[in-house]
């Protein structure tokens, strides 16, 4: 990544949350510049080239979304990541149909919304357009949908596969559960309970189990990251 | 103050209207039927004169001046013309005959044709002064002849009808104006009686009631919605009460174990990992407390029925399958065989996340209340009634008498207390089903629980 890729725009009008923001992501790496408010997001979006905006839905003085139609409107092509308190499946669809492309619910956890930004930040990247995808000693062919270790196939089922996919796409990066829902589910909503722990559990099971080094490691309070050894 | 409402009530703006249109309808049929009279009456008189008159022209035409003057004579002493008046002079007026002294002023420019004058100074015998009516000629010689009749007594008879009219016009406005108020006084009365309830209920509280009179009338079966919308009101407030008082309890339970950790490692020296695992006990707490608060702003949106916009044609079937799928792994771990059976497209018009929410739940309480290595069945199919999904499992079950209970918010069954879960799940079940109009039926599977939604209403059991 080129260091304006790692540039990002917070729109958040309240400065506790905004400091937070800034603090954490800058300790991340990342470049923050900051809009209090509508007119001031307006600016910045227009005269900087951002690898993400951040976006409150509620400003004093626009509506987030009418912020992002028009700077949408203006040519921005960098993603949108709406973060706001609006947190009904309806309010998250409605706010990615009006052109944003991921959506946080205050309040969230920081790895989170980290985990969220790397996965939008690789959106510009080019996707390789590679049939078989390789970690370790990993492989998945996207054609055949099956995955190998060392050679030996391991026997998934379609949406357990589709889980792999989704984690080695995101190879290294933090992959939180709710992202797993609605990537893999396509589900817009926290079933509240672990289900997802134990799907994943059993998948690992499948993928780790007798094997030289783990792939799928937990993070603690966020999700999960697929990653071989150095 | 009751009588300025009464007045000032729309009711009694209304009766005013209707009395005034009826009032002037049964004016305009009692003036009709007085002038009909009126001319009648007069049109009889009038016929009578005008014979009178031909005959005394026909004895001219016969026997001349002498002979009508004979005729008037005579017929002033006959007892069946009392009431005619006659009158023949000559061209310069001069009475010849008659009983009437002169031509009466009223006459004297119309040579022809008929008047009306005051007899005043005619049959100096008369009592009053008669009112005359009268033709008027010239015979051939010149001579006028005037023949008359009283028609005093006519007039009296006619303007004791009209008398009579205006006093019963009269008397229809002041019984309509009375009765009216009466009515409206009632009306307003019941009304104010509503009234001084729901201030009554503004004010203290929402135990005060509407009276009934018992009348069965349409304002007692007013009274009585109002009654059981309050009672309906009362119930929802104590059920809101009682919510609020179990959120209370779950949110303070993890917000106190924060708070205490938290002062304890306040005072205690700082060590670092202590206050790592301190952290994330509070932060594992904290989305304890959010995830309560999300389910609880969840069900109150979906209660509020806004989700309907969003409905499209869903298949029920390949849900449940994605439910199964999910679980799978889960029943795995807990030992629980969960089979998908049914139909494979059972299609309803519906919210495609919150239907899987709402059949996720049933799973889950079905694995996690069923028997360990028990059977779990999701069916989903077409059935006479509608489309049916049924989640059962062969566990412990839940009481008959606490079936209804469950859906409220937090109600947990005392032996599932402690287990994970926050008491939400089946209400959520309950909101998505009612905003899909569809029935859940609990029936007791022996050994075990069936839930069943019906996503049309299914034959009513007989």
């Amino acid at each position: 990544m080129t260091g304006g890729h790692r540039r990002i725009l917070v729109v958040e009008d309240d400065p506790e949350t905004a400091g937070q923001l800034i603090e954490q992501l800058t300790t991340s790496g990342y470049w923050v510049d900051l809009a209090s408010s509508g007119a001031e997001a307006l600016r910045h979006g227009a005269a900087n080239d951002y690898a993400v905006i951040t976006i409150d839905r509620m400003l004093p003085d626009f509506d987030g979304i009418a912020v992002m139609r028009q700077l949408r409107d203006d040519g921005i092509a960098a993603p949108f990541l709406i973060i706001s308190a609006l947190g009904e499946v309806d309010d998250k669809v409605r706010g990615l149909r009006a052109g944003g492309d991921d959506y946080l619910v205050k309040p969230f956890s920081f790895l989170e919304l980290l985990a969220r930004l790397e996965a939008l930040g690789r959106r510009s990247e080019t996707i390789a357009k590679e049939t078989i995808l390789r970690v370790g000693d990993l492989a998945i062919d996207l054609i055949s949908r099956t995955a190998s270790r060392r050679g030996k196939e391991i026997l998934l089922l379609p949406r357990e596969f589709q889980l792999l996919e989704y984690l080695v796409r995101n190879e290294d990066r933090i992959v939180s559960r709710a992202m797993l829902l609605q990537h893999v589910w396509d589900l817009h909503f926290d079933p509240s309970t672990n289900i997802i722990d134990v799907y994943v559990g059993r998948l690992r099971r499948k993928v780790d189990d007798l094997q030289a080094y783990p792939l799928i490691h937990t993070v603690r309070g966020v999700g999960y990251c697929l990653r071989a050894p150095d | 103050m009751l009588l300025t409402k009464t007045l000032s009530s729309s009711t009694f703006k209304q009766a005013l209207i209707a009395i005034g249109t009826f009032g002037v309808i049964a004016s305009a049929i009692l003036i009709y039927v007085y002038v009909s009279t009126n001319s009648y009456v007069r049109n009889r008189t009038d016929r009578a004169i005008a014979t009178e008159y031909m005959s005394l022209h026909n004895i001219y035409d016969r026997a001349g001046r002498d002979g009508v003057i004979a005729s008037i004579r005579e017929r002033m002493t006959d007892k069946s013309f009392a009431d005619n008046l006659y009158l023949l002079t000559d061209p310069s007026l001069s009475m010849l005959a008659g009983n009437l002294r002169d031509w009466p002023a009223a006459a004297a420019a119309a040579t022809t044709g008929w008047t009306e004058f005051r007899a005043i100074d005619s049959l100096p015998e008369a009592a009053t002064v008669p009112l005359v009516r009268a033709t008027t000629g010239i015979l051939p010689n010149g001579d006028r002849l005037l023949v008359g009749r009283d028609i005093s007594d006519i007039d009296g008879f006619t303007a004791q009808i009209k008398t009579a009219m205006i006093l019963i016009i009269a008397l229809i406005f002041v019984v309509a104006g009375v009765v009216s108020i009466l009515v409206t006084r009632r009306t307003v009365g019941r009304i104010e009686q509503i009234n001084a309830t729901s201030r009554a209920i503004m004010q203290s509280g929402l135990d005060k009631r509407i009276p009934l009179r018992g009348s069965n009338d349409e304002w007692d079966r007013v009274a009585e919605n109002l009654n059981s919308m309050l009672d309906r009101i009362e119930a929802l407030m104590g059920e809101v009460k009682q919510v609020s008082d179990n959120v209370a309890h779950d949110l303070r339970t993890p917000l106190t174990r924060m708070r205490g950790r938290l002062e304890k490692a306040l005072h205690n020296s700082r060590i670092a990992d202590h206050d790592q695992a301190l952290i994330s006990d509070t932060i594992t707490d904290l989305d304890a407390v959010l995830r309560i608060f999300t389910s609880i702003t969840r069900i109150a949106h979906i209660e509020t029925n806004a989700r309907k916009g969003a409905f499209r044609t869903v298949n029920l079937a390949e849900i449940a399958g994605e439910v199964v799928e999910l679980y799978d792994a889960a029943a795995e771990q807990n030992g629980t065989s969960l089979v998908l059976a049914g139909d494979c497209e059972v299609v309803v018009t519906g919210d495609r996340d919150l239907l899987f929410d709402a059949v996720a739940n049933l799973v889950d309480n079905a694995i996690k209340h069923g028997r360990v290595g028990g059977h779990v069945v999701v069916k989903v199919e077409n059935l006479e009634g509608g489309a049916v999904t049924s989640i059962t499992d062969d566990g412990p079950g839940i009481p008959a008498d606490q079936h209804q209970r469950v859906f409220k918010r937090f109600y947990r069954l005392e032996q599932s207390r402690y287990a994970p879960g926050n008491g939400l799940g089946l209400s959520l079940v309950a909101a998505v089903a009612n905003l899909h109009g569809a029935r859940i039926e609990m029936l007791d599977n022996a050994p075990g629980l069936k839930f069943k939604l019906w996503f049309s209403p299914p034959p009513l059991p007989v």
